[in-house]
């Protein structure tokens, strides 16, 4: 059995390819090794495929609302709720597009985790609520 | 029709239009998700905005039209009645707007460019000689 591996939206994926001439067991173990591969490799497309699907409906939410002040309108543009409606695989996309870009992601932070680490003196300062969710973000895991 | 506009500052999302009609340039008004007066509710209406600027000594006047001795600031909102942008008159009788997450603007006149938001549809006015402790 060889293993190659090659890059896929910033994953590496592994490949199994099966050798000749092999004993029924190490058949066997193929098969499992690259049924575990295939459940990796599927999960990581899927990652790679939120990755970038993110990014698309991030761009086009900030285009769309730049003008806007009522925090309203940018939380119902349809991309803001496709990202919520992502669900927990948006949070650590979201927290780095906070980190390096600070916006009002706040509302769909809220939605998908259903608390808000914001206390109520930080409302409207965008660093101070950047940074809570950040601090949070550490805490959970959900960014380095 | 020519919109008289100029940009006056960079873009920035610290704050936003309602923020820079009241004065503040540190922080984003607006019922959800922003800061909001403690002494108002938190609703997205014509009535809880008015509150907003009345907390600020501002009282409603008939039009935009230039005062001696007053400031005023100019509510706009969707055909709904919800309100979406306001902006501030400058001693020249032009307006200053904070458009959303993007410049601050000088504008000769109350149109703007940017249709969601509306129309004028409230003004309200303050002495500049008021006094108001932060």
């Amino acid at each position: 059995m060889t293993i190659t591996q090659t890059t896929h939206s910033n994953y590496r994926i592994a490949r199994f390819e099966q050798s000749p001439g092999l004993s029924e067991d190490s058949q066997k173990n193929i098969t499992k090794v690259k049924a575990i591969a295939e459940h990796f490799n599927a999960s990581a497309s899927r990652q790679g495929g939120i990755k970038q699907r993110f990014y698309l409906l991030s761009k086009q939410w900030k285009n769309d609302t730049q003008y806007l002040s009522s925090i309203n309108e940018m939380v119902l543009h349809p991309a803001y709720q496709q990202i919520v409606g992502m669900g927990p695989g948006a949070i650590p996309l979201i927290l780095l597009e906070l980190k390096t870009d600070p916006d009002y992601w706040f509302e769909a932070l809220k939605a998908i985790t259903g608390i808000d680490p914001v206390v109520e003196n930080d409302m409207g300062n965008l660093s101070k609520m950047t940074e809570s969710w950040l601090d949070w973000g550490r805490v959970n895991n959900h960014i380095r | 029709m020519k919109i008289g506009i100029r940009v006056t500052n960079p873009a920035t999302k610290e704050y936003n239009c309602i923020a820079w009609a009241a004065g503040d340039d540190k922080r984003f008004w607006w019922p959800l998700g922003g800061y909001w007066p403690p002494v108002v509710p938190r609703q997205v209406s014509l009535e809880s905005f008015i509150k907003v600027f009345n907390n600020l000594g501002y009282e409603k006047c008939d039009n935009g039209d230039l005062e001696s001795g007053y400031r005023k600031i100019v509510i706009y909102a969707q055909s709904d009645g919800i309100p979406t942008h306001a902006a501030r008159q400058l001693d020249n009788g032009k307006w200053t707007s904070k458009l959303g997450k993007a410049e601050d603007v000088e504008h000769d006149g109350l149109v703007l460019p940017i249709i969601s938001y509306g129309l004028p549809v409230l003004f309200l006015r303050r002495k500049k000689s008021l006094y108001l402790p932060s």
